[in-house]
């Protein structure tokens, strides 16, 4: 029997939902090979969140609190992970697949020797380690892999896994943790927050998202109105975000991230694969686009060949009778 | 300033691919400068033209990599090294150590790399390879500047953009949201051919046999499941917008 652990991202303030996602797969891979999972919360105030993640299972919590865990920084995470890692000894450490995980993953392999997947779709256990599938080529082919060895980390993409409580009295086990300024290696100078308090894109249940059609200030408001209807999340294309138009942070695709949700509507984006690449696993995809040409038309469940100035207004019109 | 950037040549993903038994095979053998990597030499060229220095392009890969080392001197890096290899491709834990190795006795203030691989999305090398080298480090960079011999990092992140000072040497990789990469001129293309390229096999790295052996395979590729296209509606967008929006509420319960 091993032990396997899973990092539990917090962001805003609350647990990201996708690292539940991975909570709750690891659970069931453990039960069905007889290992243990465990989770680790590390955050300036980690115990706060036990609570809730004793409601998927796990063995065990390790919390590692201090202020320094406010803003993402790569050195005392790092640290972090490597004590609990010290007292844990998992074979696999599975995390949800955010930036700050992405900044870490590939450095915490190294400093432990492990093997990493990052930005799977689904993963397994098998005997000497995971069977996992990514994908590649901007997203057009799925890549089967294998990692093997004593320890293995991986990161999921949001969206892979359905959430599945079973409550646990998990102990909870704190880990003495301190940094000094030598620790810290870098200095965060600054964050600068993407406007106010926008849906989280990689939870989203429906998302309306801006192409360069849609860059001037009447489309820009035609959007918000879209997105207000359906209380939706805004997202862009590069184009937008490249204009300085739309927040980097909205851009989805293989640059900037990756969602799933229940309902997507492209509006005056083209389909660049770079774009597919973030958004084709959702559930329903409506295109608006003039050119009936427009590769977004290939993939989209619903399209509707016209100006989205012409169409945005009787839709949302339209909306807004079926939400009254 | 010394900047190396860690550039890789990588298959277009834009040529058409097929799948043959498992196996990933493009109708052409069209290859690239990774674009995270494009990215990161024209901001490290940005920066020593402002602030004086050198720009050299390190890449691992077969003799026909050549291609994309000169590409990058084209835009203007001043020198290359080619660590080369057979045909075959490894993981990022693999050239990590490669170039771990290969930095080992090098002076420099900035290594850069690019955030990820185009074709494989992996996003490690770097970071891994500032962990092999100790370094202070930051990725997914959206912009640069260096000031009282720091390297200030504006990072994309999941809480909104970090500002980061890193003292020098350190470790950045790049997004290509960064800037748009210059097209090399005539001149630069001339230029690029008298450029110094030192070629190191691969083998005169004495790299430990264990470091060389991957701990992860790709064990074969699949077509992803195809996104049939649906309806499309083209018409009086009046009566289409009001068309669509209905069916989104009663054939595809969304709204
Ligand atoms: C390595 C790499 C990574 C990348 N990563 C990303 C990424 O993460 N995300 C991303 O989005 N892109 C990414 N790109 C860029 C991508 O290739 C495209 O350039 C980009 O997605 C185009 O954005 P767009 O569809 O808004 O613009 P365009 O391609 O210019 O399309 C605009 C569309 O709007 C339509 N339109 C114009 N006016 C109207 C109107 N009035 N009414 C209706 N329709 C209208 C046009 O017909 C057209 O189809 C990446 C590229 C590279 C090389
Ligand atoms: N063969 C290589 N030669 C030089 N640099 C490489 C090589 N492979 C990866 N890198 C660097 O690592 C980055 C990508 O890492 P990854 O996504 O892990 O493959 C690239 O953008 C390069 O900067």
């Amino acid at each position: 029997m091993s032990t396997l652990l899973t990092h539990i991202a917090i962001s805003d303030g609350k647990i990201k939902r996708s690292s539940l996602e991975v909570l709750s797969h690891l659970r069931r891979q453990a039960e069905q090979h007889g290992h243990q999972v465990e989770a680790v919360i590390i955050d300036a105030e980690a115990s706060r969140y036990t609570g809730q993640v004793q409601q998927y299972g796990p063995s065990k919590i390790y919390t590692v609190e201090n202020p320094v865990f406010k803003n993402h920084l790569n050195a005392p995470l790092l640290k972090a992970l490597e004590k609990v890692i010290e007292q844990a000894d998992p074979s696999l450490v599975a995390f949800a697949s955010t930036e700050s995980t992405k900044d870490i993953l590939g450095a915490l392999a190294a400093r432990e020797e492990a093997a990493v997947l990052s930005d799977v779709s689904t993963f397994e256990l098998t005997e000497e380690g995971i069977r996992a599938t990514r994908p590649v080529m901007a997203a057009k082919i799925l890549s089967e892999n294998e990692a093997r060895g004593d320890m293995i980390l991986v990161s999921v993409r949001s969206g892979s896994y359905d959430l599945e409580e079973q409550a646990s009295d998990a102990e909870v086990i704190e880990i003495d943790f301190s940094v000094d300024d030598q620790d810290l290696r870098a200095t965060l100078e600054e964050i600068i927050s993407s406007s106010g308090d926008t849906i989280d894109l990689s939870e989203a249940e429906t998302i309306v998202a801006a192409g360069r059609g849609a860059k001037d200030e009447k489309g820009q408001q035609l959007i918000s109105e879209l997105a207000d209807v359906l209380n939706a999340g805004v997202g862009a294309s590069r184009a937008l975000t490249e204009a300085g138009v739309m927040d980097p942070s909205l851009q989805i695709g293989q640059t900037g991230k990756v969602v799933s949700p229940q309902l997507y509507i492209a509006v005056g984006i083209s389909g660049a694969i770079q774009h597919v690449a973030g958004m084709a696993s959702s559930k329903v995809i409506v295109a608006i686009n003039k050119d009936p040409d427009a590769p977004i038309f290939d993939i989209a469940d619903y399209g509707i060949v016209g100006d989205l100035y012409d169409v945005l207004p009787p839709f949302i019109d339209e909306l807004k009778k079926i939400a009254s | 300033m010394k900047f190396y950037v860690c550039i890789k040549q990588v298959p277009d993903i834009d040529a058409p691919i097929q799948i043959k038994n498992g196996n990933l095979i493009q109708d052409t053998d069209r290859t690239v400068l990774n674009a995270y990597d494009a990215s990161a030499v024209e901001e490290a060229l940005v920066l020593t033209e402002k602030h004086g220095g050198e720009v050299e392009v390190v890449l691992i890969g077969p003799n026909q990599a050549k291609e994309t080392i000169r590409k990058a001197l084209a835009m203007g890096a001043h020198k290359a090294t080619h660590i080369e290899t057979r045909e075959e491709s490894y993981d990022s834990s693999v050239y990590a150590s490669i170039l771990a190795s290969f930095f080992e006795d090098k002076d420099y203030d900035v290594i850069s790399c690019g955030k990820q691989s185009q074709d494989t999305d992996a996003g490690l090398t770097g970071s891994m390879l500032a962990e092999h080298l100790d370094l202070p480090y930051s990725t997914n960079a959206v912009a640069l500047s260096a000031q009282n011999g720091q390297l200030r990092v504006k990072r994309q992140g999941d809480a909104g953009q970090e500002l980061i000072a890193l003292p020098l040497p350190c470790l950045v990789s790049c997004s290509n949201d960064m800037n748009e990469p210059r097209i090399p001129s005539l001149k630069g293309i001339m230029q690029s051919k008298r450029k110094p390229m030192e070629t190191i096999a691969l083998d005169a790295l004495e790299i430990d046999e264990s470091a060389l052996e991957a701990k992860t395979a790709v064990t074969g590729y699949r077509e992803k499941p195809k996104r049939e296209a649906g309806q499309k509606f083209e018409g009086e967008p009046e009566e289409t917008a009001r068309q669509v929006a209905r069916l989104l509420d009663e054939e595809a319960n969304v709204v």
